[in-house]
């Protein structure tokens, strides 16, 4: 279970970039979130997992045992324990491009180790096996000893994917994990994506409100740093027109540019 | 083509350039008492002199064979003990890894370590250790710092900032990073400067040992200064056949690191 509460950020010259941002995410929820660019998605995104601090508010998520941590306040140490357990699925290519996509779902489980063991030898044949495993989930398990910077993005996004599975998360968050792709490689991300939602609570940010009409469970829309919409992941074109500004036409959940110039989906 | 594509005008941009280099080294060469005559004159005797070299002492060779080795030796441990500075460097100086004032620090170590030329290195370091191979090999491998440290320090900053925020979060420490996300990234521009610096090493590796380190640098320097012009010669070709064949290893191995990278 994910819990935000307040979420506040604000520039040194005072411009709020969260302004009480709140929701909570149970697990079985497959929760997108959609706004317009600089709305504050991917800021909020990231104080989730403590890559930022707000001025105000907190994250709580529940560790194995099941007690709550407030990702906000809690120490850096204590930070990076937390960590282990939550996945993130990063827009774009943030793999090690010179290692194999074997091994790069095997750092999901780096901070389960110690640091002496990475230095010795990393990781046991039997790690390497279930990674091996997470990479057939995703069907990527032919390309296991590829280095990844010569996959295609699609491919290495499974290869993300992949990594979060072996990571085994109780809380697993992805921020644009297909704004790079094609939309029949979207469509294969986000039914991979999709059932991971059924043991742990999924959170992700999306600029393609017809992919989260069709695979999210729910969806929270931000503008301006506020919470506008939270609810069935079917928007009105009303709606819609709102979340992205009153120069856009939306049809059918597809945005639309007024002149119908260019169209992004 | 006409008389007009010539007219003067057209080379009047070169003209204050060219007057102003002339004028500087007239000036320059008249301060330190140079002139043709006397370039002439070196020229005629170098030229006898290295006649007088000739024919090389070959009974002298066997004996160039240890210290040739020895100078070898001095370059690869100053290499390799200079690589693991310059990568040590690197890591304190690269903006993702360290904290601001770790990273300046660093920085500016590398920078003061470039500004100080190898043979004055060496002289502070004589006077720690006297003579021998230790001071050289210190040496060398400081000097590896600058080029080396800046160089790597650049690598390691230009690796997608993204990669090893997501290494943070899953939980990685700073070690971890290290090992899994950064090494494998610069590991081939590690080795492609490592075996640039061999080469460079090399090289200064005879001319300090001409200063006192050993090896052949010493050789040559004790053969002229013995006015033993064949054996000279001989010190000569070794170490011009020496650098030639470091020169060749090394770009070959560079040029091998270079096609099997498809990333690069």
């Amino acid at each position: 279970m994910l819990e935000v509460r307040n979420l506040t950020k604000s520039l040194p010259n005072g411009r709020r970039l969260l302004d009480g941002i709140s929701f909570t995410v149970e697990r079985g929820e497959f929760v997108g979130i959609l706004g317009a660019s600089g709305a504050g998605k991917t800021l909020t995104l990231r104080c989730l997992n403590g890559l930022l601090r707000p001025d105000a508010g907190s994250v709580f998520v529940r560790d194995e045992q099941d007690i709550a941590h407030d990702i906000c306040k809690i120490r850096k140490r204590q930070l990076r324990h937390m960590r282990e357990k939550i996945g993130v699925i990063f827009q774009g290519y943030h793999l090690v491009k010179r290692l194999s996509a074997l091994e790069n779902v095997l750092i999901g489980r780096l901070g389960q180790i110690s640091t002496l063991r990475s230095i010795l030898y990393g990781f046991t044949d039997d790690e390497a096996n279930q990674a091996l495993l997470a990479l057939a989930q995703v069907k990527m398990d032919h390309l296991a000893g590829t280095r990844t910077g010569s996959l295609s993005g699609g491919e290495m996004q499974r290869v993300a994917i992949a990594r979060a599975i072996f990571q085994q998360p109780t809380l697993l968050l992805a921020d644009e994990p297909i704004s790079n792709l094609d939309p029949s490689n979207a469509k294969v991300i986000m039914k991979l994506i999709k059932p991971l939602s059924e043991q742990v609570p999924v959170v992700g940010v999306f600029h393609q409100p017809d992919m989260t009409a069709k695979y999210c469970t729910r969806v929270i829309a931000i503008k301006q740093g506020k919470v506008i919409y939270d609810g069935d992941p079917k928007l009105s074109d009303q709606l819609l027109a709102e979340i992205y500004g009153e120069e856009l036409t939306v049809i059918e959940n597809k945005i639309l540019v007024k002149q119908g110039e260019s169209v992004a989906s | 083509m006409t008389w007009r594509d010539f007219r003067p005008t057209r080379y009047r941009k070169y003209l204050i350039p060219t007057l102003a280099v002339t004028l500087l080294s007239l000036g320059a060469a008249r301060v330190c008492g140079v002139s043709l005559q006397k370039l002439q004159e070196g020229l005629v005797t170098s030229g006898l002199f290295i006649a007088r070299m000739f024919p090389p002492d070959w009974q002298a060779f066997p004996e160039m064979l240890e210290p040739a080795f020895d100078s070898v030796v001095i370059a690869f441990l100053g290499t390799a003990f200079g690589t693991l500075m310059a990568m040590t460097f690197a890591l304190l100086a690269a903006n993702t890894i360290a904290a601001p004032w770790i990273r300046n620090t660093s920085r500016f170590l590398i920078g003061l370590e470039r500004s100080l030329p190898e043979l004055v290195i060496l002289l502070l370091l004589v006077a720690a250790f006297g003579l021998g191979a230790t001071p050289a090999i210190l040496t060398l491998a400081i000097g590896c710092v600058g080029m080396m440290g800046k160089l790597l320090a650049d690598v390691i900053e230009e690796i997608d900032p993204v990669t090893i925020e997501s290494m943070q979060s899953v939980g990685a420490n700073k070690m971890q990073v290290i090992i899994f996300g950064v090494w494998p990234q610069i590991l081939p521009s590690l080795i492609s400067f490592a075996l640039f610096r061999f080469e460079v090493n090399l090289r200064l590796s005879v001319v300090l040992g001409a200063v006192g380190a050993g090896g052949i640098g010493y050789e040559l320097d004790y053969a002229f200064n013995t006015l033993a012009y064949h054996r000279a010669l001989t010190a000569l070709l070794v170490i011009l056949v020496l650098v030639f064949a470091t020169e060749r290893l090394s770009r070959g191995l560079r040029e091998k690191i270079k096609v099997g990278d498809p990333l690069k």
